[in-house]
């Protein structure tokens, strides 16, 4: 029995190791919007609102210069995404938290637009960019205007898919203002065990400013293991748990997102 | 002519017909000669695809052949690629047919082989390349390699004054994840006998002419729904048989490589639009414009609010009993996953080509065979060689006396079609969505 369980310990660390490394460039998005983004955006006159359920199972436990900690605190965002053309769409995000002791708080906003490559241009990746802006009260994040540029790049090939973010996110106001960009890439590798079931893992992570990283001591490092289900294409159902390895990172989360499409033309039966 | 390349890697080949070898070493001049070359397409001043094409123009020359009078046609191939080129309709041997699966010898890049057969049955024809495209969007039918075919009937199917071939293509495709999980094309242009909406030569009719269009769907994968504003279509042919019943339609739906045969009466003056009937399709390009003599102006489109077509509605209205022992062979169409960043394989009874099992006929003997199609696609099905009458539609349609080479099942659901064995030779089966043959959805049929 001990011999399965080292194995089995062996083995993970072995998985936990190869996520690392092959996962390049990513972004540690706090702990509210736990996603990578795939390159497509949401198609013009179509609304899609999305529930990112996070809660941390065993996170910060103290209060760090005015900051609530984060263990047992549940996070849940609504995003709503609009799409304006074939190539773009806007998204907009209410961030809260609920936790013992402070009740159901509003957190913060952000918007984000973001372009993509047309699909007439016949790229083999697909590729895009979003820019996010917003504020976030100080008592969730001591920076409390925060901007980040993402380039987003995915393929799926057969079952197989990839995503990388390789986002660089800017402290506007904040303890933080004074540094440059920092760099906070995510990865996702998934396959497609069935039509409808997916697997895979996702890597966030903050490796600090560009030029000057923290060491891996203090760099925040998650990687989720995640399922996908493509129960409809209306429907985004997403549900991982994640461990951050390191000191700066809370230890165990687990998240969810439920996402709903919606259609604002009754398309015509002709289409 | 043959090269020497050509000829020793043809020797090889069992199936060679004698008429090909005969043709080889017969300085007889042919009746028509198909070059196969790429060719740059302008489909608007805006916009060119490069492609193949047949004597340099999309669609290729009409081919006007008599029934029953022998025709030599040499194809010579100026690409990189081998290539052949399919008889659409025709009651062909199978070493002529066009399908390098029934073991008609491929045209080597560089290289001429000529095609002597004896055109039937009468109607409405086209001809096109038969090669696999795979992963490769801009070859097989995704090309420009399809033309007209007529083969005149001795007497004529309806008295027109005027007739119009028109043929509907997409091009620049891309493959996409579709609602369902597999992967289909997705178009960024749709042409009208090449042209772009606005960009062609309208069609010029004089008023109270009847015009006769003959319209094929050389789309690679898509169907298509055409109507012509201020006017209605008579539909006396499909897939180049006389229907039983013809019927006055507001429009036409064409699957992958149907026809429609169609009397137009020119009663409405003015300028207007034949074109798709699915607005983005339509601003994508397929259209033309049909001007009435001695008008001008901006063309008009009466944009329709509903899709309706049903074969059925071109049925014998009588229905005959069977007289003959039939053969059912049923055909089950399902697809395999293979992850939402590739194609689905198609299989056949479980089995995907070449692995699909060829099913053995008799000579003479009436066969239905049954389409059972399982999967979330709709699959436009030929057979080579020989015509099929359409006998079950749908929620149980009973049908009879529409006969036709290509039918489109619908997802989920069964079409039953019925045809004679009378044209011994490897028979080939397929969808003819271009993506779906290239990754399995085809068969063969072996004479016994």
């Amino acid at each position: 029995m001990r011999k399965w369980l080292e194995e089995i310990a062996r083995r993970w660390e072995l998985f936990v190791a190869l996520s690392v490394f092959f996962a390049l460039p990513a972004f540690a998005q706090g702990n509210y919007e736990i996603q990578v983004y795939g390159a497509a955006t949401v198609e013009p006159k179509t609304t899609m609102f999305e529930l990112h359920s996070n809660f941390t199972i065993d996170g910060e436990k103290a209060r760090i210069d005015g900051v609530y900690p984060t263990n047992h605190q549940e996070h849940e965002t609504l995003e709503i995404t609009q799409g304006i053309n074939d190539w773009s769409e806007v998204g907009f995000y209410v961030f809260t938290s609920i936790q013992d002791g402070h009740g159901w708080q509003w957190v913060g906003d952000h918007i984000r637009p973001r372009v993509r490559l047309p699909d007439s241009w016949h790229w083999v990746v697909g590729v895009s960019l979003s820019t996010e802006i917003g504020y976030q009260r100080a008592a969730y994040s001591p920076d409390t205007w925060t901007w980040e540029i993402r380039p987003i790049v995915d393929k799926s090939v057969g079952r197989w898919y990839f995503a990388v973010n390789p986002a660089f996110e800017r402290t506007l106001h904040g303890p933080d203002v004074n540094q440059g960009f920092q760099f906070a890439p995510a990865v996702k590798v998934s396959y497609d065990f069935t039509k409808v079931v997916s697997g895979g893992v996702e890597y966030y992570g903050n490796y600090g400013e560009l030029g000057n990283f923290a060491s891996l001591h203090n760099q925040q490092q998650q990687i989720f293991i995640v399922t996908d289900l493509n129960v409809s294409p209306k429907w985004e159902i997403n549900i991982g748990a994640g461990i951050g390895p390191t000191a700066a990172t809370d230890r165990w989360i687990i998240k969810g997102i439920l996402g709903r499409h919606f259609s604002w033309i009754k398309q015509p039966d002709i289409e | 002519m043959l090269s020497r390349r050509g000829i020793l890697k043809l020797g090889g080949a069992a199936a060679l017909s004698a008429a090909l070898l005969k043709a080889a070493h017969t300085p007889v001049d042919p009746d028509y000669s198909i070059e196969i070359a790429p060719f740059l397409l302008e489909i608007s001043p805006k916009h060119t695809v490069k492609t193949i094409a047949y004597n340099r123009q999309i669609p290729g020359e009409i081919l006007r052949l008599a029934e029953g009078r022998p025709v030599i046609v040499d194809v010579t191939n100026h690409t990189s690629r081998e290539e052949v080129v399919h008889w659409h309709g025709l009651f062909l041997p199978s070493d002529v047919d066009g399908a390098m699966e029934e073991g008609t010898p491929m045209v080597s890049p560089g290289s001429t082989v000529r095609y002597t057969f004896t055109p039937r049955p009468a109607g409405f024809r086209w001809y096109h390349t038969h090669t696999r495209a795979g992963d490769d969007l801009k070859a097989g039918q995704y090309t420009g390699q399809q033309g007209f075919l007529m083969i005149e009937p001795r007497k004529a199917m309806s008295a027109y004054d005027r007739e119009f071939f028109l043929a509907l293509h997409d091009w620049d495709g891309q493959m996409f994840s579709s609602g369902d999980g597999s992967m289909n094309p997705a178009y960024n242009f749709s042409t009208i006998n090449g042209k772009m909406l606005g960009f062609g030569e309208p069609l010029k009719v004089k008023q109270g002419q009847r015009v006769l269009l003959h319209i094929l769907n050389a789309s690679p994968t898509d169907p298509h729904w055409i109507s012509f504003s201020g006017h209605q279509f008579r539909v006396i042919a499909l897939d180049g048989n006389p229907v039983p019943q013809p019927q006055t339609v507001p429009m036409l739906r064409l699957a992958p490589a149907e026809r429609v045969c169609a009397i137009v009466e020119m009663s409405n003056p003015g300028v207007w639009v034949l074109g798709e009937v699915r607005k983005h399709i339509k601003s994508a390009g397929m259209g033309v414009v049909v001007e009435y003599s001695g008008y001008d102006g901006a063309p008009l489109w009466q944009q329709p609010q509903t899709l309706n077509w049903n074969y059925n509605q071109f049925a014998a209205l009588v229905e005959s009993r069977d007289s003959e022992e039939i053969v059912s062979i049923p055909l089950v169409f399902e697809s395999k996953f293979a992850g939402h960043g590739a194609p689905d394989r198609w299989m056949i009874n479980g089995k995907s080509y070449p692995d699909t099992e060829a099913v053995t006929l008799r000579k003479g003997q009436r066969y239905r065979l049954q389409f059972k199609n399982r999967s979330t696609d709709d699959h436009p099905v030929h057979l080579h060689r020989h015509s099929f009458e359409i006998r079950t539609l749908p929620r149980s349609q009973s049908t009879r006396g529409i006969v036709k080479d290509v039918v489109l099942v619908p997802a989920q659901s069964q079409v039953d079609v019925e045809f004679t064995a009378d044209n011994p030779g490897l028979t080939l089966f397929h969808c003819h969505q271009q993506n779906h043959m290239d990754d399995g959805f085809m068969m063969l049929f072996r004479y016994a």
